[in-house]
């Protein structure tokens, strides 16, 4: 500048206040000025359902971080005692979230007044845990050997299409004689079976060796039979007989033949040698002797051919059980060794003395797995302690303090499902993250530099974004994992290969939008270069929109993850919601809340995502501004 | 729910050309779906074979068939003596004269430009490996895709018009209660994954209430229950397609009802119904309906989770399959088939806009 040396003085004089003696109305601003995020943010707040859902997105995250890290449940070890436990939050006996379970149309135990559950849990045990029960008043009648059946009728029929194959059943050998009164009642039944099938021909006899005294010949006579054995030898000439009571069945080529026999009763006078040995051949519980297997060393019968049952009655029961108390009050008396006891003494749980017996035993801490000792056995010359049973309740044999509560229940593995769930969300919403950051990164540069650029630069990009987004993301995944082995950078990778395609689409629609713009003119004339024309003006005017689509590319990493585990291409080594959800869903039918509780935590969390994801869209779009 | 946004038309803005008529744009854009279905398809092949050799299945008699098969497609290589140049031989035939075949895998670039002969001249797509030895991989597609289809079409056929009316139902009852039910019930709905919604549908009507049944009914089925069959299926199809359609009409309606030639018709002396009937759903429809074109392909690949948790035995569950028997022919036939589904739902989307409202010119300069 030339005139820098030119001395212009001022002085007070020269200045006047225009306004001196005018009155000013205008007012200074009393409002703060705002910028495009404080707005956003205002409106963001206005809408109330997208406030809900970030609440509860919250929540969410913070119980996926916590969960896993401060439950101290099990997750790990497989622990099958505690295979699927109802979900427990009250107290048991409140009716609702209490640990219980009903169970419907259980076959009823009816000797031990119990359902019939599996022989996991001893009788006792369920019987504590029993809630509730009703039984079926009337019985229902199956065709099928059950345990805890009853009654009913054999069947005894012969393969079809094959000729000169009879059934036999004998009976294990017998002494019978002519002066026992031995006899020998037989109940049949003629009830007609199915198409295919015909009562057929049989005949009832006596074998021992090549003796046979005949009781019933073949024929068709389905009446009660009722003989006197011992009248049946006199007639036959003989004194005695060790023989075998024996049921044969004709076969014919046509189709299956059968009888139905519904009691066998074999019986002598009350001073015969071996009125109990009939009595232990005799068959009076149809659905008894069909439970007992020819191999058996019970069974006084074998068979040739088809023994089976029909119209076995069977009591069904509808019961409410809590599964906590089946599990961990079970008080089973167990036997230890001095050697566990000498422990437990030493590591100081307990105090016992074995001199004084039993009532000696005191509990010190909570950690001692026994709470009573019932009694002693003591050796026999040195008199030393050798073992002890005593009552400990189930949970302290599991390793708990005190009976433990799981929130959503446990899965086939004994694990907790409440951890497991949020344990898996944690990797999910992990992989969800990263993948987005990426994909918001680059996707974000690309379209940057597409939709800045334009021209034959834009072309080429738009091209191969095109074909890249053209190839199904299950088609990207399953390569990935096929080439490069199943773990968590893989699925990152995977996901990120094609998932910052829509970020770059929609920056470069961005991009179109605001490079046209008059403060980017006026910037370009200032002479600002390309970077600071991209970074300082066009996007952050674009970024709102960009964001938001990041927000939804986390529930994108989250269902992918899920959706692969459904497909067996789950992800393996780590906590994964998917696979947890797709190995419980074989349990759908059986224990619905090992699918039902994680599902509502993945729909609750995908809810939120969307209803904050669509606040968010909705208060950085600036056409809505001013609009509610 | 495909992302109609992604598909919408401002991919082409950046072109340079001032005139270009709607043919040469619909001729560029076929042109160019191909070169990408070739260039997706070429790639995933070469991935594919570049997967280590999985040995087929069955016995020598089996195993020979399979080899010579690969032979004559040129995907193996076959000598009488053995070769240690082509490394390990794959499979070695036994022969009653002491002597024996080997084969050698092909080098995969090879194997690319046969499989490029082979569907060119023969359309010979390959053969099963291990999941239906020796079956010809479009017998295998060709006996699944049935099941695929009808129930897309079924599901077409409910969502579309459900979908459609309860948009226009909550455009019209604007920020009413009615809209507020439907719009919330569609967000929720809309966020639950598929096989969430599959699980619940599943619990409530198969094992709670034991109306239908549990799993897709096998062929030999009574009729009845075949069709029981469907009923789930394609509720669960159907379901976010509703939801799609919905909030899709009643953003369209929405934005209609408020512009200023509805206004104008008012204005006029139509009558509400007149104007909406005449006016604002004739203008609502033009985003719709390629929507549905676009949903209708584009949902076949959607529903994999589905087949696979309803056992429904559809090309879906036909990609589980052959991942699980690891064979990977059939695999890549099936990705081709999920490919070019999609590519082709893409281009209808796009070129439907134009045909169905001249306003909108595909390719013309911003």
């Amino acid at each position: 500048m030339a005139d820098t040396n030119k001395n212009i003085v001022f002085r007070e004089d020269d200045f006047v206040l225009i306004q001196k003696d005018k009155r000013v109305t205008d007012k200074k601003l009393d409002t703060k000025p705002t910028t495009f995020f404080k707005d956003a943010l205002r409106r963001f707040r206005k809408n109330k359902a997208s406030v809900a859902g970030s609440i509860i997105l919250g929540i969410l995250v913070v119980l996926t971080i916590l969960v896993p890290m401060l439950s101290p449940c099990n997750i790990t070890t497989v622990s099958t005692p505690e295979a699927f436990l109802a979900p427990k939050l009250f107290e048991a006996g409140t009716g609702f979230w209490d640990g219980t379970r009903k169970s419907t149309r259980i076959v009823y135990d009816v000797d031990n007044e119990i359902p019939a559950l599996s022989d996991k849990y001893s009788t006792a045990a369920i019987k504590a845990a029993l809630v509730k029960i009703a039984v079926d008043e009337e019985p229902t009648r199956v065709d099928a050997a059950n345990p805890y059946g009853q009654g009913g009728v054999v069947v005894l029929a012969t393969d079809a299409a094959i000729e000169n194959k009879n059934l036999v059943m004998a009976s294990k050998a017998v002494d019978f004689d002519t002066n026992g009164e031995y006899r020998l009642d037989v109940v049949f039944s003629d009830e007609e079976g199915v198409s295919g099938s015909e009562l057929g021909e049989y005949a009832v006899y006596l074998k021992s060796g090549d003796d046979v005294v005949m009781l019933r010949d073949f024929s068709r006579d389905y009446s009660a039979l009722s003989v006197n054995i011992s009248e049946a030898l006199e007639k036959a000439g003989l004194s005695s007989l060790h023989g075998q009571v024996v049921f044969e069945v004709k076969s014919a080529a046509s189709n299956f033949q059968y009888i139905l026999v519904e009691s066998v009763v074999l019986s002598a006078k009350e001073t015969a040698a071996n009125v109990e040995e009939l009595a232990e051949v005799s068959i009076t519980d149809a659905t008894d002797f069909v439970n007992i297997s020819d191999t058996s060393l019970l069974s006084y019968w074998s068979c040739t051919g088809r023994k089976g049952i029909h119209d076995s009655l069977i009591y069904y029961c509808d019961f409410t059980i809590d599964t906590y108390a089946l599990v961990y009050d079970d008080a089973d008396v167990l036997t230890y060794s001095a050697t566990d006891l000498n422990n437990w003494i030493a590591a100081g749980y307990c105090t016992y003395d074995y001199k004084v017996g039993p009532e000696s035993f005191v509990k010190l801490t909570d950690d001692c797995p026994i709470d009573v000792v019932e009694s002693q056995t003591v050796m026999g010359i040195t008199k030393k302690l050798s073992s002890i049973t005593a009552r400990g309740y189930g949970y302290r044999k599991l390793g708990y303090d005190k009976p433990p509560k799981f929130l959503f229940g446990t899965d086939a593995s004994g694990f907790d499902l409440f951890k497991r769930a949020f344990a898996g969300l944690r990797t999910s919403l992990i992989l969800g993250v990263c993948t987005a950051a990426f994909c918001f990164t680059f996707g974000l540069i690309w379209g940057s530099i597409s939709g800045y650029f334009g021209g034959n630069i834009d072309i080429w990009m738009e091209r191969f974004c095109e074909i890249l987004g053209g190839v199904p993301w299950i088609v990207v995944m399953t390569l990935c994992i096929l080439h490069l082995g199943n773990n968590f950078f893989t699925f990152v990778l995977a996901l990120c290969l094609t998932g910052w395609i829509s970020t770059a689409h929609r920056t470069r629609t961005q991009f179109y939008r605001f490079k046209g713009r008059e403060y980017v003119l006026a910037s370009r004339t200032l002479g600002s270069s390309d970077l600071r024309l991209i970074f300082k003006h066009i996007l952050p005017n674009s970024m709102g929109t960009i964001i938001t689509s990041s927000v939804l590319m986390i529930t994108n990493g989250i269902y992918s993850e899920a959706t692969l585990a459904y497909l067996n291409l789950g992800l393996q080594g780590l906590q994964s919601f998917g696979v947890m959800m797709s190995t419980n869903q074989s349990y759908l039918g059986v224990y619905p809340n090992l699918v039902i509780f994680p599902a509502v935590v993945m729909a609750l969390m995908m809810i939120s995502f969307n209803l904050f994801g669509n606040g968010l869209r909705d208060a950085f779009n600036p056409a809505l501004k001013g609009t509610e | 729910m495909a992302d109609l946004s992604a598909a919408l038309p401002f991919k082409y803005t950046g072109m340079q050309e001032e005139d270009r008529t709607m043919a040469k744009y619909v001729a560029k854009r076929i042109g160019l779906a191909f070169m990408t279905a070739f260039i997706i398809l070429s790639l995933t092949f070469i991935l594919v074979k570049l997967l280590p050799f999985e040995r087929p299945i069955g016995g020598d008699a089996q195993q020979i068939a399979y080899f010579d098969k690969q032979y004559n497609l040129g995907y193996v290589y076959r000598f009488e003596f053995e070769r240690p140049e082509y490394g390990g031989y794959l499979y070695k035939t036994p022969t009653d004269h002491g002597r024996a075949n080997y084969y050698y895998q092909v080098p995969v670039m090879t194997q690319y430009v046969n499989w490029l002969k082979n569907i060119v001249t023969k359309w010979d797509w390959g053969y099963s490996k291990t999941f239906q030895p020796n079956v010809a991989a479009s017998v295998i597609i060709g006996s699944r895709i049935g099941y695929s289809i009808r129930l897309n079409i079924l599901s077409v056929i409910f969502s579309v018009p459900i979908g459609i009316l309860l948009g226009i139902w909550a455009a019209l009852k604007k920020n009413t209660m009615t809209d507020h039910t439907i719009s919330t019930m569609v967000m929720i709905f809309i966020s639950i994954p598929s096989f969430v919604l599959i699980s619940f549908v599943l619990r409530i009507f198969c094992y709670n209430l034991g109306w239908l049944p549990s799993s897709w009914p096998t062929d030999s089925a009574a009729t009845a229950v075949k069709i029981q069959g469907y009923i789930i299926p394609v509720f669960c199809l159907s379901f976010s397609s509703i939801c799609g359609y919905c909030r899709f009409t009643r953003a369209e309606l929405c934005e209609v009802m408020e512009s200023d030639y509805l206004l104008l018709a008012r204005t006029k002396g139509l009558t509400r119904s007149q104007a909406i009937v005449r006016h604002a759903m004739k203008n609502a429809m033009v985003p719709i309906f390629p929507s549905i074109l676009a949903e209708f392909i584009g949902i076949l690949g959607g529903s994999m989770i589905l087949e696979q948790l309803y056992g429904i035995p559809g090309i879906g569950k036909l990609f589980v399959l052959s991942l699980n028997y690891k064979d990977y022919d059939i695999l890549f036939v099936d990705m081709a088939i999920f490919t070019t589904l999609g590519l082709l739902a893409g281009i209808l989307l796009d070129l439907s806009y134009g045909f169905i409202d001249p306003r909108i010119r595909m390719g013309a300069k911003k």
